[in-house]
């Protein structure tokens, strides 16, 4: 757009059409090693996946096209039901948790000091831990006949509370594990959008005596408001993921109260050689990761935009 | 710095050369036979170990009978692939990529599912070529490894859940009458022993793993279906568990379950170090947990001291069997195994079929009757008792496949019902169609 300050310049002499073209395609080679990559090791799998959902066969071949029957099949599956909603609860209780408590954490510790620096450490160390040693070091926590909680509820005269046996504490469990485990990236990724917050705003707010509080509100939390938004989605993806820590800490049960969908993905393509069936469930999982990534992005970028 | 540079790049040749000849000189002439089986790690214990009869345990016989097959053939280098257990889904990883290993371990229950799907090669003509035949098993063996006639698979052991019995809790009970347990012979008396037993020791009968674990629910679930006559398979495509058999089994351990008879919300190795502590009377837990109770009960001033006994599943009902399964070693379908990686395979089978007493030590059912009737077994602690299951111990029909998930599915129900989380008719329903579903779409 011209302004008043605009110099009248002379027009750029365009090049010949065929050099440009010839440019541009060249530019390409730049990323045909990604997008070759990508399409090997994504975008080929998804299709690949898509056609053995409407398939029906295991791993050493498929035995015929079955269409939609395994989607059909899926949804009168009750125990696939129960997958989605156990998957959806525990998505439900992790990720606004994972969110709050990161953005909490990260609050707390943006500060230059060595304990804050400390600290930092200790929350992100458990994110390098792998599942295994995670769940093996709940289950010491949750063990009902000599667990830690067992020994203090003990200790202060109660009786132990079985929580992987039981129906309605078994995924609260599992969460609280997972929140444990992945608490360090939200924290991180906070931190960094903190850092990245203006001084100068600050200065000024605390200039006008302005509360923590409306600092809080007014300036931290919508200069974030993106890095909020990022966390939410990893979460959201990563969360309905879910697989190693009912797989190791339950089974999937008591009375299938924990198993999620990737659980059921497994069992049914590797237990039972069932590879069509399982790719169906696959496909509606990606769906519906899909459908809540976007939601949740549609929803905060509508309240960015108002 | 120039001149040394290329001197050094023609060193590192020079010692790289070498030790690659030093290598192919080793392994000139040598067979390598891959094999892959479960019973877990214990390499710092036994890596070195070719003493089999100073080894106990499952995972230390194992190691110590494959370490002495190297040393006795020094022409086959044996590869060990251990998998966490069961190590099937890794094993049909393998199948698919066309990396199939030489000889792998393998449930009876098992075999029909990789056997069906092409996936095995019969083992009856090597077996034969070195000296082994199918009337040398015990009938328990023989049926884990035979489908239509043809060999499959040579049996490692056969196993069943045993009542392990802690003497001294019975003792103090009033079950022990002439230095042996009094056993129940009536879901009746089950109980009736069970209140007793709860009475004068302040303890649960059974130490059960209801917690986590659902293989033991199945195991005692269809034992005392069994043993009523009732059949839950009615066909290689159909279940039917709504039953007054199944029923009447499901009802049995709920009742137990809901006096307080049973232990609750152990896991696995909970319950194993329980019953070592004197949690309860009776663990219902299989073969393998022999040799290490036994054991245990050999050391001074423990729950267990001088006080373990073993014996088969009672007649609860009218039948005496008990569901049993076993341990094979199977051959993957290999187009390119050489005739030399055969061979190797052979004796390797031969080696453990002449082990097959070293490794009954750890509590399994021998695989032949030779040993069976061999005065070293049956001298072996206990296992005058147990002789009887190779005749008793029956496995679920061979053309059932999918015996795994199934077993997973039919725990996860029996469980629900026993604890209470559903009814034991709505947990028949739900096994039923769960397990059909399964079944009718192979």
């Amino acid at each position: 757009m011209a302004t008043a300050f605009s110099e009248p310049t002379a027009p750029i002499p365009a090049e010949p059409p065929k050099r440009r073209q010839a440019a541009t395609w060249g530019n390409l080679l730049f990323v045909v090693p990604y997008l070759t990559v990508f399409a090997i090791m994504l975008v080929i799998p998804l299709g690949w996946g898509i056609w053995l959902s409407t398939t029906k066969g295991d791993l050493f071949g498929t035995d015929r096209w079955v269409g939609l029957a395994n989607f059909i099949r899926l949804f009168r599956d009750p125990i696939f039901l129960e997958t989605v909603w156990n998957t959806f609860y525990f998505v439900l209780l992790t990720v606004p948790a994972l969110a709050a408590i990161g953005l909490a954490l990260a609050l707390v510790l943006n500060r230059q000091t060595r304990w804050a620096a400390v600290l930092r450490t200790i929350f992100f160390a458990s994110t390098v831990l792998s599942v295994t040693v995670v769940t093996l070091v709940w289950r010491l926590v949750f063990l009902p006949d000599g667990g830690l909680l067992a020994v203090v509820t003990k200790a202060l005269g109660g009786t132990p509370v079985a929580f992987l046996n039981d129906e309605t504490l078994a995924m609260p469990a599992i969460a609280i594990t997972t929140i444990w485990w992945c608490i360090g990236l939200p924290m991180v990724l906070f931190l960094a959008a903190l850092q990245q917050v203006p001084r100068d705003l600050y200065e000024a707010a605390a200039l006008d005596n302005a509360s923590r509080w409306t600092t809080l509100t007014r300036i931290t939390l919508p200069a974030i408001r993106r890095t909020f938004m990022l966390v939410l989605i990893i979460e959201i993806i990563l969360q309905f993921q879910l697989f190693g820590q009912p797989q190791l800490m339950t089974l999937g049960g008591p009375n299938n109260a924990t198993r999620p969908i990737v659980l059921f993905i497994y069992e049914t393509g590797w237990r039972q050689w069932e590879l069509g069936y399982a790719s169906a469930a696959a496909q509606v999982l990606f769906v519906m990761i899909l459908l809540a990534a976007m939601a949740q992005y549609r929803v905060s970028s509508r309240r960015e935009e108002t | 710095m120039r001149a040394t540079a290329p001197i050094r790049t023609w060193f590192a040749l020079v010692l790289a050369l070498t030790l690659a000849a030093c290598g192919s000189a080793k392994d000139e002439g040598r067979t390598t036979l891959v094999i892959q089986r479960f019973f877990g790690s214990c390499e710092a214990e036994y890596g070195a170990n070719t003493d089999i009869a100073s080894a106990e345990g499952e995972c230390g016989i194992m190691t110590s009978i494959i370490n002495a097959f190297e040393k006795a053939n020094p022409d086959i280098e044996v590869k060990q692939n251990v998998v966490f257990w069961p190590g099937y889904d890794q094993l049909t990883a393998q199948l698919a990529a066309n990396d199939a290993p030489d000889l792998v371990t393998m449930h009876g229950s098992v075999i029909a599912d990789y056997q069906a799907r092409g996936l095995l090669d019969p083992l009856g003509p090597d077996l034969a070529a070195i000296g082994i035949t199918p009337d040398q098993f015990t009938p328990a063996a023989r049926r884990a490894v035979t489908i239509n006639g043809r060999v499959w698979g040579m049996p490692l052991d056969s196993w069943a859940t045993l009542w392990h019995i802690n003497m001294n809790l019975f003792r103090k009970a009033g079950l022990v009458e002439n230095g042996r347990p009094v056993l129940p012979h009536s879901p009746d008396a089950l109980l009736a022993q069970a209140e007793q037993f709860g009475r004068r020791t302040g303890k649960p009968y059974f130490v059960a793993p209801t917690a986590n674990e659902y293989a033991s629910f199945t195991r005692n679930f269809y034992t005392m279906v069994m043993q009523q006559g009732g059949r839950v398979y009615t066909g290689p495509r159909h279940a039917n568990f709504q039953t007054p058999e199944a029923r009447r089994a499901l009802e049995l351990f709920r009742t137990l379950y809901r006096r307080g008879l049973m232990t609750r919300n152990m896991d696995y190795s909970s319950a194993v170090s329980g019953f070592l502590n004197g949690a309860g009377g009776v663990f219902l837990v299989g073969t393998w947990m022999v040799q290490d109770f036994d054991t245990a009960s050999r050391k001074p001033d423990r729950p267990l001291s001088n006080g373990y006994a073993v014996v088969p599943y009672p007649a609860i009902f009218a039948k005496d069997v008990t569901f049993a399964d076993g341990h094979n070693w199977v051959m993957p379908h290999d187009p390119d195994r050489t005739p030399a990686e055969r061979q190797a395979a052979r004796k390797f089978l031969k080696f453990f079929a002449a082990h097959d007493i070293d490794w009954s030590r750890t509590g399994h059912l021998p695989a032949f009757s030779r040993v069976v009737e061999a005065d070293a077994w049956q001298a072996l602690p206990h296992r005058e008792d147990l002789a009887r299951l190779t005749e008793t111990a029956t496995p679920l029909p061979k053309q059932i496949r999918r015996q795994f998930p199934i077993e997973t599915i039919v725990g996860q129900e029996a469980g629900a019902a026993i604890t209470g989380a559903k009814s034991v008719d709505q947990a028949l329903t739900d096994m039923e169609r769960r397990v059909n579903a399964v079944l009718q779409h192979i």
